[in-house]
Parts: structure tokens; C-alpha cells; sequence
């Protein structure tokens, strides 16, 4: 196996265009619903919080339903969404599939346990599948930034 | 209080969402559609796969019938040449568990002259009748072209685990493993492996004996016929489980539940992992499922280390969990920033939307560059900082991106101020710089409030 041959389907160019495209729809609709330019430095941390929203939600769904922390920050969303403000509980979901040879002691402990908390959707699955969300979210995360450093740079030209 | 878990910002991802938003998540949500590709490639299963078809492809001895059934199709005719050849009584072998296996082991020494008279029947169904022994047979034949967790089968030769025989179960091992030796030795035989191992196989079988002799000769011999991990012949997890549930009828239904599976499509990956264990370690079920489970973690480790920059020379696993957690939080923070910028910058130049659209998604492909190339010009102009900038590194779009790219890019990072450089440099390394604390933790505070 080599790591540094790209995958198919996730081909970062394409992740990003992909990206590119669902961002900028969605920053397009947040100008167009909230016009006033907020100088209010409050108004202005809701608008970065929404864009920071926005653009997690466009990566997730350009990954789609194919990983598990996709599926999170997704599901995440539209309840939210959904509840319109309400405190959500935080409820863990229950894998799925528990593996039977899943002997790791040290599961909820240490360094993993951060891990598990940084990468969403991780709280309840094996080590082993924890390493390939963990790299999957690196990469798009990685291809979020890059994309988000063009759009800086192009807004701050024109 | 369920806020402080919400805003608890060190290391949740949960805090990404800040309070609640509304609908305008849910109308933003409801544009970007779920994308739900068909293909499922994963870049260790494509690689996987792609190092699981060479060797079938390259298998010699066998007519390439092409597509992805050619090894269960090869596997399976083997074992029907074997059952074919076998014509000891095969019709009496059914429906008896013990005394078909003592039968059968006469069947390997005849079946390795007559094979080649044979024609190698394709068979893609193997006709319950022939088989000598209970579906345990069958089940053993689904599973020769396992194409599960192929990285533990390279690193051990694959083929049956010699259980060390307990008192109670010394006729399920003894019949498991003569079984399992005789797939093997069946399939030396076609290849022109003489017999000779297969006698010295044999006699050690009766003695019960560990398998460190076992697996020495068969490794010896089977490292240099076996050309491909193709044919996994090992039973280990499914004697194991076995031994905990008392063999025989879970076999059978093991063996019917694959039976039908492998008459319908093409192997899936299965939950069962073929290991065989090395010479002079533990052969204990347990341990070898912890090995099992400790070298998947570390392949994965492995292609961790080359996605998180700076981390080669990191060796052990707890160093690079760490590494790995600090480039994550590092990247979150990143995004958070960025938003904030796009977020200040953005009322300015809505107008531009579908213009700026256009020029990024040509800017990421390898057909124009002309108008970055003019967006990039006032880049030039300014002095460029010091050359160890992390930032070219992280722009790193791959071919597609001109080098004068992301120069101009590493020179945008100066633009950005110094809370920016901050984030990026200290994005790869250690604890954030101070500055980057004190902007982000006043905005974090109005809310909280």
C-alpha cells in the first residue's frame, strides 16, 4: 500500500472544487439574507460563526453519507436546524456494528479520548476505524483551509 | 450545565457549531444536496485491491478466465477436482462428521497424479453431493479466496493454524487441520509439489503436535509454491470461535450461511481475519487478534504520519497521537479564523459571486491561469519575508498550481497581519502564539456572556 497514491473518488482537486462550489452558494445566501453590514462587533462573530458553519457543512456534504463524520456534522445540522435554537442534549449514538475483537483497554482514556472528541462522529468506534475517519477528516479539512485562503485572497483583491 | 459541555473549546467539535443557528442552516443545508456516489473506494481498500488483483492476475498454472471470479472460480474447480478425484466412498462421507475425515485422508495422495489427466472443472456451484464432508468444507473453500485484511495475510503465509489439541477437542482439531491440509496439500500437489511433505504432514497430524513443526514445513515449502496471497486456507478465527462454542453445528451453519453467499456474488471482505502465527510467538487466540488489531492500527498510523506534515521522524504511537491531535485543533482553528476573515470581508464584494466562482474553480484546474495570473501581479511587488514560510507548504495544491502561485499566496500571508502568521507557523508545531489567544478569546467571550 502506498500512502501517497491519491484515492479515486476523493481526489483532493476535485474535493476542493466541489467544495468551492457548495461554499460559495452558501455565502451567497447568507449575504443575501442578512444585507446590513454589521460593524456591531457582535453581529459580525454571528456572521463568522455561520460561515464557519457553512463551511463545514459544504464539506460534509461533498463527502456525503461515505464517512461516518460526515454523516455526523450533518446529522448535527439539520437538528439543530430543526430545533430552532433549543439546547440539544448530547446524545451518543450507539455503533452500529460493535466488533467483537475490540480489546483495546485504553479506549476511553488519553490521547485518544481527545482524538475521539476532535473528530466528530468518533465517540463510539474502534480504534482502528478512528485512524481512517481521522485521516479522511485531516484531508478535507486540509482542503477546506486551502480553499477558504483562496477565497480570502481573492475577496480581498477584487 | 449542557452550555459548558456546548462551549467547552478545547478539543470538542461540538463548539464548531456555537449556538444554535436556525434556518438558515437548514435552508443551507437543504441546497447542498447529499452526494452519495456509488463507488465507495477508500484509499487503503483501492490499494488494497489493487495489491490483492496483481497476484491473481499473475497466478500461474491457471487459464486467466478473467474478471474478479477467476480465483474463486480456480479454488473452487481445485476443490472439486479433489472431490471428484476422491472417489473413495465420497457418497458415504455424507451426513458423518467423524469418519468422513479419516476417509478423506486418503485423498490427497491420489489426487495430485490424477489432477493432471483432469480438466480443471470450472465449477460455480459445488454440488453439496460430492463433498466429502460436512459444509466445514465448503465453508473452507469460501473462504480460500478471502479477500479481507490482505496486509496481515502478506506479512504471514496463510495456511492453517495446527491448533495445539486440548484433551476434549482433539478430534475437531485433528479433523480441522487434516482438512485444511488437505486443501493445501491438494493444491501443492497441482502445482507438482511431490508428496513427501505430504506424508510428514500427515504423520505429524496423528501426534497432535504443535504447530511450530507444522507451520515450519509448511511455511518452507508453501512460501515458494504459493506464489499469491490469493488462497487463504487459514481457519484460525473460525476455530477459535469454535473451540469457544463447541465446534461442529456452528460450522454447519458458518458453512451454509458461505455456501449461499459465495454462490450468489463475488467474496465480500469478511469479518473473519485468516492470521497465522509466526514462528516463536504466542499462538493464544487472544494475543493473536491483538496483533491482528495492533498491525492494522499501525498501517493506518503510518498513512497518518504522511497526511500530518513534520511527523517522519515520529516514531511510537503516543507521540503521534499527540501530533496528529495538534494538527487537527490547529486546522479547526484555522477554519475558524478564515470564517472570521470571510466573514468581515465578504459584505464588500458580494456582487462578485458567480465571477469569483468561475476564476477559483479555474484556478484549482490545470486549463487557465491567466486570471490569477493578473491577481497574483500585485503580489509580486512586495518584499518576501523569510523563506522557511510554512504557508508554501500548506498551499501546496498539488501539480495544478502554479510555484509564482503560491508565492504570491505565501506573500498574501503577510497581508493578514500578524495574528494569521501566528496561526499558520505555530499550525504545525506547538502551542499557539498569544496574540492568537487574545483575538479569539474577546470574541468567544461576548457570546458567552
Amino acid at each position: 500500500m502506498s500512502p501517497s497514491q491519491q484515492p479515486t473518488s476523493t481526489n483532493p482537486s476535485s474535493l476542493k472544487n466541489q467544495f468551492a462550489h457548495r461554499f460559495i452558494r452558501a455565502l451567497k445566501t447568507l449575504n443575501h439574507t442578512k444585507t446590513g453590514a454589521a460593524h456591531d462587533h457582535n453581529q459580525m462573530y454571528r456572521r463568522s460563526i455561520r460561515v464557519k458553519i457553512a463551511s463545514y457543512t459544504a464539506m460534509a456534504s461533498v463527502v456525503g453519507s461515505r464517512r461516518a463524520w460526515s454523516r455526523a456534522v450533518l446529522w448535527k445540522i439539520i437538528k439543530r436546524s430543526r430545533n430552532q435554537g433549543l439546547l440539544l442534549r448530547k446524545r451518543k449514538r450507539r455503533n452500529p456494528n460493535p466488533k467483537r475483537e475490540d480489546f483495546n483497554p485504553f479506549r476511553n482514556s488519553g490521547q485518544e479520548l481527545k482524538l475521539r472528541k476532535l473528530v466528530p462522529g468518533a465517540e463510539t468506534m474502534d480504534s482502528w476505524c478512528l485512524m481512517g475517519e481521522t485521516a479522511d477528516y485531516i484531508k478535507c479539512l486540509v482542503a477546506q483551509v486551502e480553499v477558504m485562503k483562496t477565497l480570502v485572497d481573492l475577496y480581498s483583491i477584487t | 450545565m449542557e452550555k459548558d459541555g456546548f462551549f467547552n473549546n478545547e478539543g470538542n467539535w461540538n463548539s464548531i457549531f456555537g449556538m444554535g443557528m436556525g434556518m438558515e442552516m437548514e435552508s443551507q443545508v437543504s441546497e447542498l444536496n447529499w452526494d452519495n456516489p456509488m463507488d465507495q473506494s477508500d484509499p487503503f481498500e483501492s490499494a488494497l485491491s489493487s495489491i490483492v488483483s496483481s497476484p491473481v492476475n499473475s497466478h500461474p498454472g491457471i487459464p486467466n478466465s478473467g474478471g474478479e471470479n477467476v480465483v474463486l472460480k480456480e479454488l473452487v474447480g481445485r476443490l472439486g477436482i479433489i472431490c471428484n478425484s476422491g472417489e473413495i466412498s465420497p457418497q458415504s462421507c455424507i451426513g458423518k462428521n467423524n469418519s468422513t475425515n479419516t476417509s478423506c485422508y486418503n485423498t490427497p495422495l491420489n489426487s495430485p497424479p490424477k489432477i493432471h489427466g483432469n480438466s480443471i472443472p470450472r465449477n460455480h456451484q459445488l454440488p453439496p453431493a460430492l463433498f466429502p464432508a460436512d459444509p466445514g468444507f465448503v465453508e473452507r473453500a469460501a473462504r480460500l479466496s478471502c479477500f479481507g485484511m490482505k496486509e496481515s495475510a502478506f506479512k504471514t503465509a496463510e495456511f492453517p493454524i495446527a491448533i495445539p489439541a486440548s484433551d476434549k477437542k482433539l478430534d475437531d482439531s485433528m479433523e480441522e487441520s487434516s482438512l485444511s491440509e488437505q486443501i493445501s496439500n491438494g493444491e501443492t500437489g497441482i502445482k507438482g509439489q511431490i508428496t513427501y511433505s505430504n506424508d510428514r504432514k500427515r504423520k505429524a497430524i496423528p501426534k497432535g503436535k504443535g504447530k511450530e513443526s507444522q507451520s515450519s514445513t509448511l511455511s518452507a515449502k508453501v512460501n515458494k509454491t504459493v506464489g499469491g496471497p490469493e488462497k487463504e486456507v487459514s481457519d484460525a478465527k473460525r476455530s477459535k470461535l469454535d473451540e469457544e462454542r463447541n465446534g461442529i453445528g456452528k460450522e454447519k451453519e458458518e458453512g451454509n450461511q458461505k455456501q449461499t453467499k459465495e454462490n450468489a456474488k463475488p467474496e465480500p471482505p469478511k469479518d473473519y481475519i485468516h492470521v497465522r502465527a509466526r514462528r516463536g510467538q504466542a499462538t493464544d487466540s487472544h494475543s493473536l487478534a491483538e496483533r491482528v488489531r495492533r498491525e492494522k492500527i499501525s498501517e493506518r498510523m503510518k498513512f497518518l504520519q504522511d497526511l500530518v506534515p513534520g511527523c517522519n521522524k515520529v516514531t511510537g504511537k503516543a507521540v503521534m497521537l499527540d501530533e496528529i491531535i495538534t494538527y487537527v485543533q490547529s486546522l479547526q482553528k484555522q477554519v475558524e479564523f478564515l470564517s472570521m476573515k470571510l466573514a468581515t470581508i465578504n459584505p464588500r464584494t458580494d456582487m462578485n459571486m458567480e465571477a469569483v466562482l468561475s476564476k477559483d474553480t479555474q484556478a484549482s484546474m490545470l486549463n487557465t491561469m491567466n486570471h490569477l495570473d493578473a491577481l497574483a501581479q500585485p503580489f509580486y511587488a512586495t518584499a518576501h519575508d523569510g523563506p522557511g514560510n510554512p504557508l508554501t507548504a500548506m498551499m501546496h495544491c498539488g501539480p495544478n498550481m502554479k510555484s509564482s502561485q503560491i508565492d504570491g499566496f505565501g506573500e498574501a500571508s503577510l497581508f493578514w497581519g500578524n495574528d494569521l502568521q501566528s496561526v499558520v507557523q505555530t499550525g504545525f508545531s506547538q502551542n499557539q502564539g498569544p496574540s492568537f489567544h487574545g483575538t479569539m478569546g474577546t470574541g468567544q467571550m461576548k457570546v458567552e456572556l
